[in-house]
């Protein structure tokens, strides 16, 4: 009975035959799955999937990279981050530089590591680089908290956190539907992106097997063929209407919502989320009085462009020559999950 | 080539290949120079085959094993691809000052353990201690010689199309292994390293047929990084089956949290060989009644069209080219 659905999914996805459609896959983990199954290897020519602004690494901006460095070097902080980060390309060198320099530059996978590491090194001042989406955010916000509880004086994050919501909004000409990351919706719930379809902002919530992308895929095409305003949830295992109400009460209760820098798409208004004023001794631009920094991106860097779905990686003149995983001139290409990353790897 | 040598040029990836053709290569460069697992060497009336290894694996010990049971396993292996027995091997210590010697006594108990499996003799060693902070812990480095069997040859330049490729088990163990063992990722899963000697299992595959054109020990870099090579080396495509590539539960999702694919992990027990496709279900049978080889499956086949390249055919049954090693893979993994 599976195996018959999945054959229905994949048949209405190869013999679509109508007006061109552009699909934005939002989420960094779709771009990379896609991909791997070599789900655009069987799309007819009509289809394009455009990779959207959904992988934490590629759209945090130069000027954040900058400010982690500042930290690092000018006040001796010690910053944990999630892996990917460390090659991004600031403005005149990534953290791995900054690194290579003496910065103590620590790789963590949870914010909470962080957080015990600072516990245990009362000597060091701990700043862990909080980006990522609603998906990361709670754990970021619950490090805070328990820092907090704790009285603990040597810990602060750099908050670079980022909602959809407003992305979706900014990004509503670039393509015709999204697939929206299934496990963003896991913590705001289904309800966030029906309230887009009456904006005419349409789109699929996908899960991430091969199954469910194919499945939210061609429930895509068929809705948009429809013509009419639509929103499905496809990842009903998972995303419930209202969401992870912990998780939304644990971000509302430490954060509230800024405006927020994403790398290559400018400032979209209240995209972002800062620590509230009870929480400012562990916002690390307040605790260590950052001035503004304004990151320069490479000049040559077509990553922006990249994210709308305005060119492909490959019409970026630095793609695979100046510009490699090894040595990476736009965050795209840093992340397994950017976009120049993974065309790179799938399309040589 | 950078100005430094880097981590990278230690990943067995291209950096790798080109540090070997452009430093070594260049100063070293012979008749009988390898680019296979051991240099072929006719003394005499004898057919041996010779290699050497470093073992720096970082933690020392691990689920499954220890640099001691690696150091000896790295040798014959490497022997073993060729086609050859083991006999002989020589080991080099370079032990770090304040080096506990309980732990040095298991390691030394493993090689001895180990190489009494393989039936290899360790016949001469050297031992050097370096200040406290000069080297980590303890690295060794073993030499082995073997007798070639009559009849065999393999090398990565013979691959034709048309043949298959067989796994003899589960991939990427002990890649796995080794980035929990070092706790920097707070994931804890039931995962042990697949180190093994594999010379039993190279005599039984070629009790089947001598007609096997390639066997590799898929060490660092893999199972992917072993078919990239092969590809370049005998100028074939190579297309396989996902579905057909043998991963361990728990691997799958370890790698599934932290993005990586199980095909460029180390394994450490594991070959990959080439052989016509009328050879293979024989071959593939006799392996499976093998201890190390239990779970060995045929993953794919030799083509003629886009050689130098690896084309999956992935769980949708869509094709998709399997994405080239980086340097990005795991430092002091062996």
């Amino acid at each position: 009975m599976e195996e018959k659905k999945k054959i229905t999914a994949r048949e209405i996805i190869e013999n679509y035959d109508g007006p061109k459609l552009r699909i934005m896959e939002v989420c960094g983990t779709h771009t990379h799955e896609i991909f791997r199954l070599g789900i655009r290897n069987i799309l007819p020519e009509n289809i394009e999937l455009i990779s959207g602004p959904g992988c934490p690494v590629c759209v945090t901006p130069v000027g954040f990279i900058d400010e982690a460095i500042m930290l690092a070097l000018e006040h001796d902080c010690t910053i944990m981050t999630f892996g990917d980060l460390v090659r991004v390309p600031g403005t005149e060198m990534s953290l791995a530089g900054a690194r290579a320099k003496g910065a103590r530059i620590q790789p963590v996978y949870t914010p909470t590591d962080a957080y015990e590491y600072a516990k245990e090194h009362p000597d060091e001042q701990v700043v862990f680089l909080a980006v990522g989406f609603e998906t990361t955010t709670p754990s970021a916000c619950m490090a805070v908290q328990m820092a907090k509880k704790d009285g603990l004086t040597n810990f602060s994050i750099l908050t670079a956190n980022k909602t959809m919501t407003n992305a979706y909004r900014a990004l509503k000409g670039s393509a015709d539907a999204y697939l929206y990351p299934g496990h963003v919706n896991a913590i705001t719930g289904a309800k966030s992106c029906e309230q887009l379809a009456d904006e005419g902002i349409y789109g699929v919530i996908c899960g991430f097997t091969a199954k469910e992308i194919l499945t939210a895929l061609a429930v895509t095409i068929v809705k948009l063929q429809e013509g009419k305003p639509f929103f499905k949830n496809c990842y009903p295992r998972v995303v419930t209407q209202e969401g992870s109400i912990s998780g939304q009460k644990m971000i509302e209760e430490t954060m509230e919502p800024c405006d927020s820098e994403w790398r290559g798409l400018g400032i979209i208004p209240e995209s972002g989320l800062q620590l509230r004023e009870e929480y400012a001794a562990y916002d690390a631009r307040k605790k260590f009085a950052l001035p503004k920094v304004e990151g320069k991106p490479n000049p040559a860097c077509r990553c922006g462009d990249v994210l709308q779905g305005k060119c492909k990686p490959s019409d970026c003149k630095v793609f695979g020559t100046g510009c490699t995983p090894q040595h990476p001139v736009g965050a795209c290409m840093v992340s397994n999950e950017g976009t120049c990353a993974a065309w790179y790897a799938y399309n040589r | 080539m950078s100005k430094t040598v880097t981590l990278a040029h230690g990943a067995g990836g291209k950096q790798t290949a080109e540090l070997i053709d452009q430093v070594f290569k260049a100063h070293f460069a012979n008749p009988q120079f390898t680019s296979d697992d051991a240099a072929v060497l006719n003394i005499g009336s004898e057919k041996l085959a010779f290699t050497t290894d470093g073992f720096i694996v970082s933690p020392y010990e691990f689920p499954g094993g220890n640099v001691g049971k690696l150091s000896i396993c790295g040798t014959v292996n490497d022997l073993a691809c060729m086609g050859a027995k083991p006999l002989y091997m020589t080991c080099a210590f370079v032990i770090e000052e304040g080096f506990p010697m309980d732990k040095l006594e298991e390691i030394a108990a493993a090689m001895e353990k180990t190489a009494k499996e393989a039936g290899v003799c360790i016949v001469a060693g050297d031992t050097k201690v370096a200040g406290k902070g000069q080297v980590d812990g303890v690295f060794i480095t073993t030499t082995g010689i073997g007798q070639i069997m009559d009849g065999v040859q393999t090398s990565g330049k013979l691959a034709k199309p048309g043949d298959a490729i067989i796994v003899t088990g589960d991939v990427g163990r002990h890649g796995c292994t080794i980035l929990l063992a070092r706790d920097e990722y707070g994931i804890d899963a039931d995962v042990d390293s697949d180190c093994a000697p594999l010379w039993g299992t190279v005599e039984s595959m070629f009790s089947v047929t001598k007609d096997i054109h390639v066997v590799r020990d898929a060490t660092r870099g893999g199972v992917g990084t072993v078919l990239y090579e092969i590809a370049e080396q005998s100028n074939v495509g190579i297309r396989l089956n996902a579905e057909d590539v043998p991963v361990d539960g728990a691997v799958k999702g370890v790698c599934g949290m932290l993005g990586l694919e199980p095909l460029y992990l180390a394994c450490e027990g594991r070959l990959v060989i080439i052989a016509p496709k009328e050879e293979a279900n024989g071959i593939v049978e006799e392996l499976r009644k093998g201890k190390y080889s239990a779970n060995a499956a045929i993953i794919g086949e030799i083509t003629e069209d886009m050689p130098g390249r690896v084309v999956m055919t992935t769980e949708i049954g869509a094709e998709t080219l399997l994405p080239q090693p980086g340097g990005e893979l795991l430092p002091r993994i062996c």
